[in-house]
């Protein structure tokens, strides 16, 4: 069971992922943007934080490489279904601001899951 | 001035001083005979001998100088309907220039504009693909969930599953539009064309009824850099288009030439580089387009294909590959006689 932050702007999405990580057994602290998780964050630890890229108020680019500075020791998980520009492009620039691994939606959750349970004990070099 | 000048300038000249200098010869040979018969002929006619003289003077002179300026006016006449002839080829010269050039810059202006609207659709399917990925996103993932909380030999367990079925198969579509939209960074590297279309053709081979021959004249080596595997998407679909336009009979043609750096032929098109390019021409001899189809050819989701048997996003996804290559395609076409697919690729210099 892990603290989970999940940060997603689409209403949808966002309950989707709070119901299926919650029947995984993992606690979700959700916000609905960027601005929104720094907020939660001085409250909250979380374990792992599940991010998407593209959100008004604070985009999930700013979110990664601020949270990775002031809590370095957090898991990141990014996610986008692209826009204008490839997502993998998004993606690939989240990881190499800090996030562990990252997904093009729509995602398969069980991939996600278990990415989630590899970073939860350690094993980061087998998550790809 | 020479004297083989078709207009012999010289010619009035020549005749004036002939007939002044023969004036004063004649008025000088009067003279003479006056003078020696001055006792017989006291008078020529009624009149003295010195006014006979200034007479012929006067007269010889006036002659000369009368058919002088009458030959030069004549001359000078026949020069201007020349120099008029001159102006009249240069200003049919300059008009026929102009409408080409016309000509050449609202084709610009087309391309330009055509390649505006492609990229303008390009932009709102990237967007609509980025919106479409977040909804079914929630669509597969809610359906997963309800999934676990029904019996798995139930109905609604397995419509649940064909809900999923029809999202993956948005999910694949969204993919599609995202290559139509995306500029993706794929790895070129230099490929030779003739094997890269042999190799498209043997793909193909398959999937070709027997009676649709396909014709592949190869030309000398040509190196482009490229993406194999996107060429060969580029190819398998205007062939593939080729064959559904010909109801099972007839024959596709393929042709590929150089177009020197320098050839007028490149000036058609707006974005041509100052180097030379591999021509591929195929031509299919099915039923053609009308001109409204041809317009709209390389649009995304434009198709003429019955629903279900064409996207209308492979044409569209040739154009944004060729783009890629900072390439050309152009289509000719003709209702009843066949299509052509024109493409220029920019051939790699050097080695």
């Amino acid at each position: 069971m892990a603290n989970i932050l999940l940060v997603e702007d689409d209403d949808l999405v966002r309950d989707m992922l709070t119901q299926t990580l919650e029947r995984a057994s993992h606690h979700v602290i959700s916000a609905a943007n960027g601005e929104e998780a720094t907020e939660r964050l001085q409250n909250e630890k979380p374990d792992i934080m599940v991010t998407d890229i593209i959100m008004p108020k604070k985009s999930g680019i700013t979110l990664i490489s601020e949270v990775k500075n002031r809590h370095p020791h957090m898991e990141i998980i990014a996610i986008s279904g692209g826009g204008r520009l490839d997502p993998t492009g998004y993606l690939d620039l989240s990881e190499s601001l800090g996030a562990s691994v990252s997904f093009e939606k729509p995602i398969d959750n069980t991939a996600l899951l278990m990415a989630i349970d590899l970073l939860l004990h350690g094993k980061k070099e087998n998550v790809k | 001035m020479t004297s083989n000048h078709p207009q012999r300038m010289w010619l009035p000249y020549l005749i004036a001083v002939i007939g002044i200098m023969g004036t004063f010869v004649l008025a000088y040979l009067i003279k003479e005979d006056v003078q020696l018969n001055a006792n017989i002929h006291p008078t020529i006619g009624s009149y003295h001998p010195t006014v006979v003289i200034y007479m012929v003077l006067f007269l010889g002179i006036g002659i000369s100088l009368l058919v002088t300026i009458l030959i030069w006016m004549i001359q000078q006449s026949r020069l201007n309907a020349v120099r008029l002839n001159l102006m009249n080829q240069d200003l049919q010269k300059s008009m026929a220039e102009t409408l080409h050039a016309e000509e050449t810059k609202s084709k610009l202006e087309i391309a330009l504009l055509q390649g505006q609207k492609l990229q303008a659709m390009g932009t709102l399917a990237g967007g609509i693909a980025h919106d479409f990925n977040n909804l079914l996103y929630a669509i597969i993932g809610y359906a997963e969930l309800s999934r676990q909380d029904v019996d798995k030999d139930s109905i609604t367990h397995k419509n649940l599953g064909k809900v999923l079925d029809a999202a993956h198969r948005g999910q694949e579509l969204v993919g599609r539009i995202l290559t139509f939209s995306r500029r993706q960074h794929h790895d070129f590297a230099p490929i030779e064309l003739k094997t890269t279309i042999e190799a498209a053709l043997s793909l193909l081979k398959p999937t070709i009824p027997a009676s649709v021959m396909i014709h592949f004249d190869p030309a000398d080596e040509q190196i482009i850099l490229g993406n194999q595997t996107q060429i060969h998407q580029v190819l398998v679909n205007i062939i593939n288009n080729a064959v559904d336009a010909m109801d099972g009979e007839g024959s596709v043609n393929i042709h590929i030439s150089t177009i020197p750096k320098n050839d007028p032929f490149l000036h058609a098109f707006p974005n041509i580089l100052q180097q030379n390019y591999s021509k591929i021409e195929i031509t299919d001899t099915g039923h053609g387009m009308d001109q409204p189809t041809m317009e709209r050819i390389f649009e995304p989701f434009f198709t003429t294909k019955e629903v279900g048997k064409g996207t209308g996003l492979g044409m569209s996804i040739v154009h944004s590959i060729i783009q890629e290559h900072q390439g050309e395609i152009t289509v000719t076409s003709q209702l009843g006689h066949g299509t052509t697919f024109m493409i220029l690729l920019p051939m790699m210099e050097g080695n």
